[in-house]
């Protein structure tokens, strides 16, 4: 994992097209040349529909770009299929979406070590790699509790620590603040700015000033219509 | 990094026991119909397997040849001084005459087998086992099965009388009990000597409705009855061979006809369970797609779905199978058994011991867990391929 | 403990019952071989023909001594009628007509 850090994210001349040749063909990021300095924090920002979500996806391997090359992690994203794409996501990206996407049926605990599972990590070594981010984030005393009987604060960070169980060198955030109240959003960008102290590449979307002019941001990237301003 | 492919495998099943559980009310109903349904398939053939095994260990010491009398097609008495006429054919150790008939006590709709036999033949068995009493010897005196003395209502008594044709009265005295551990082939035979049988039915002195024969070398029984028909040409010569063949045809008919009605509702239990399973909904959705963005692999959402339909088929089918084995060896196949072995008044204590056998359980693996999997291949591939971005 | 522990324990209950069924079965295994002999020896000392199973259909008992056509099987007077008789308990069994 450690040979991870420290590497740019490059992204030159990308473009995102969705459902290409088809009627409801949308072009979604018209040649984005990007690169993302390893350790840094960085917010993506602009109206909705302006294509930042794209870019934050395809930097987190959930598709590749239509066209254009994207290296993440010192590997070549464009043009993969699904399978190493998914390896990528799993070994490469912590990504913590604007609702959670927590599965409530399952217990906190679950929540959290669900991307060890198809590692083949037995149950006893997947709690004691939960056990230091369940302390981190004081969720402790939550760890047998459906995650659907929480409080969105708890589930803030129950979303956090899923995205930090594999240590992943990149942390992805889509809108985090977008569905929490000042302060929640405060503690969660203090949160993260304690990952980004300890080396972690933060990538955010947002545009709420909390999350852009906070402190520890390095570098605000403006998109509007699927280009960098 | 490696991947214990083992561990792997055991977290997938667990979640996938996790996700059956959590809603364990509709899986537990599936499971619990399923496993209805294996045991009625399972009961049904392991009674009908049991009971042909049965016949076919049994029927190979029936008679080699049986002769019978033909006039108009339709059988009549046959004379018993033909085996005199017998005794020179080569290839022959006895032939000995019989009186085989039914007798129907109106009383009580019971069906009764009357046999007649020669005092010598009588005289000369051994080895029939008798619950009390003795082999009939003098004459009026009878060997029952246990059941027939029921049927006859004698409690206490031993004497009884029987309806000749012309409703005069012929008497008879129970001398001995066959074993109940005989009953599935003696539960409804009164034997007599064949004096008072051609009494009771008003034959014809001499007449018997067929003759016995048997024959030294088995090979040599089609050709022993060729002879046969050869030299009495009025005669139907029949063949053990030929009597088991009959016989597996009614069973299989009657093994077939429940099978059908059975394999009826597999069918309408597999459809269900299709439908059951391909309407994913929008929670489902929702939750592969988080599945495949956390790092699942398309194989691994089809590992767990097969987990799934693997542990609720393969419960289904242990429960289901053990429970027919309970049925057909503790309880003789209650469920099933009219359907077998007819509505009779007489009912034979079958206690059969299953026959289990590697092509059965094949069969109804087959039959029950395949069509199930195959049933919940389409939609696992449907949610498999679900893509991970729909949960962005 | 985790799910699939649950599950051998339970897999483990169903080998052990069907285990302790097979060995019951095992046990009586001489004594039923001595019950088919006493059949056999009956079968062959009396020269029977059949199993002694739905007595009231003359196709079932004794193959033998029907007729090619049987006659008048399916009169109304009949104990039993083919093929209904496989599946439905004769009408007017005990009526005795």
């Amino acid at each position: 994992m450690a040979g991870h850090m420290g590497l740019d994210i490059e992204l030159e001349e990308v473009r995102k097209i969705y459902n290409q040749g088809r009627a409801n063909e949308v072009t979604a990021l018209l040649s984005v040349s990007l690169r993302i300095a390893a350790g840094s924090m960085v917010c993506l920002r602009g109206p909705s529909g302006s294509g930042k979500s794209t870019l934050l996806s395809i930097i987190g391997c959930v598709f590749p770009p239509s066209s254009g090359r994207a290296v993440i992690g010192g590997r070549q994203i464009s043009r993969l299929p699904d399978h190493f794409l998914g390896r990528y996501r799993r070994e490469l990206i912590g990504f913590i979406f604007q609702r959670f996407n927590i599965l409530p049926q399952l217990t906190v605990l679950e929540n959290i070590t669900l991307p060890l599972l198809p590692l083949g990590i037995p149950p006893k070594e997947r709690q004691q790699r939960a056990a230091p981010l369940l302390e981190k984030f004081g969720i402790g005393h939550r760890v047998n509790f459906p995650a659907g009987q929480i409080s969105g604060g708890e589930l803030q960070r129950v979303a956090i620590a899923r995205a930090l169980i594999n240590d992943p060198p990149y942390l992805l955030a889509d809108e985090p603040t977008a569905h929490l109240d000042s302060h929640l959003s405060m503690e969660f960008m203090d949160m993260v700015s304690t990952l980004k102290r300890a080396g972690k590449t933060v990538v955010l979307t947002s545009h709420d000033p909390l999350v852009s002019d906070h402190a520890e941001i390095d570098r605000i990237i403006d998109i509007r219509d699927g280009r960098l301003v | 990094m490696k991947i214990n492919p083992l561990q792997r495998q055991l977290n997938l099943l667990d979640y996938a026991l996790s996700s059956l559980w959590r809603r364990r009310m509709k899986n537990g109903a599936i499971l619990a119909i399923f496993a209805f349904v294996i045991f009625l398939l399972g009961s049904f053939q392991l009674l009908s397997q049991t009971l042909q095994s049965s016949a076919e260990e049994l029927l190979a010491f029936a008679p080699d040849i049986t002769i019978q009398s033909l006039v108009a097609g339709r059988q009549t008495p046959i004379a018993a001084n033909k085996i005199r006429e017998l005794a020179d054919m080569y290839g022959i150790t006895a032939s000995s005459p019989r009186i085989w008939g039914y007798y129907f006590d109106h009383d009580n709709g019971a069906n009764y087998t009357v046999l007649g036999l020669t005092e010598e033949e009588i005289g000369a068995m051994t080895g029939v086992i008798l619950e009390s009493g003795r082999l009939p010897g003098a004459p009026g005196e009878v060997a029952v099965s246990p059941a027939v003395r029921q049927s006859l209502d004698l409690a206490g008594r031993s004497a009884f009388s029987l309806f000749r044709p012309d409703l005069s009265q012929a008497s008879f005295k129970v001398s001995g009990l066959f074993s109940r551990e005989t009953d599935i082939v003696t539960g409804d035979i009164i034997l007599m000597s064949l004096a008072d049988a051609r009494h009771l039915f008003a034959m014809p002195e001499d007449m018997v409705t067929d003759i016995g024969v048997k024959v030294a070398n088995p090979v040599e029984i089609d050709n022993v009855a060729r002879k046969i028909a050869g030299r009495f040409p009025e005669t139907r010569v029949l063949t053990r061979a030929q009597i088991r063949k009959t016989y597996q045809v009614v069973f299989g008919w009657r093994s077939g006809f429940g099978s059908v009605c059975l394999l009826a509702a597999l069918a309408s239990f597999v459809i269900l369970a299709s439908d059951k399973a391909s309407g994913l909904s929008r929670e489902e959705k929702r939750e592969i797609g988080i599945l495949k963005f956390l790092g699942f692999q398309t194989t691994d959402i089809l590992a767990l779905r097969f987990w799934e339909s693997v542990v609720v088929a393969g419960l289904a089918f242990l429960i289901g199978l053990s429970l027919a084995y309970v049925h057909v060896a503790f309880f003789d196949g209650g469920l099933f058994k009219p359907v077998l072995v007819g509505w009779s008044v007489l009912r034979p204590d079958l206690s059969l011991a299953p026959s289990l056998n590697g092509a059965d359980l094949l069969l109804i693996f087959s039959w029950s867990v395949l069509p199930y999997l195959a049933a919940t291949i389409i939609p696992a591939w449907r949610s498999a391929v679900i893509r991970a971005d729909t949960v962005v | 403990m985790r799910p699939s522990f649950y599950l051998f324990m339970l897999l483990l209950l169903i080998a052990a019952i069907d285990g302790s069924l097979l060995g019951a079965w095992r046990m009586g295994q001489e004594a039923r071989a001595q019950a088919v002999a006493g059949r056999q020896a009956a079968v062959f000392a009396m020269g029977l023909t059949d199993l002694c199973v739905a007595t009231e259909a003359r196709y079932t008992r004794h193959p033998a001594v029907s007729d090619p056509v049987a006659p008048f099987m399916d009169h109304p007077g009949a104990i039993e009628h083919f093929p209904t008789g496989s599946l439905w308990r004769p009408v007017g069994l005990l009526a005795g007509s």
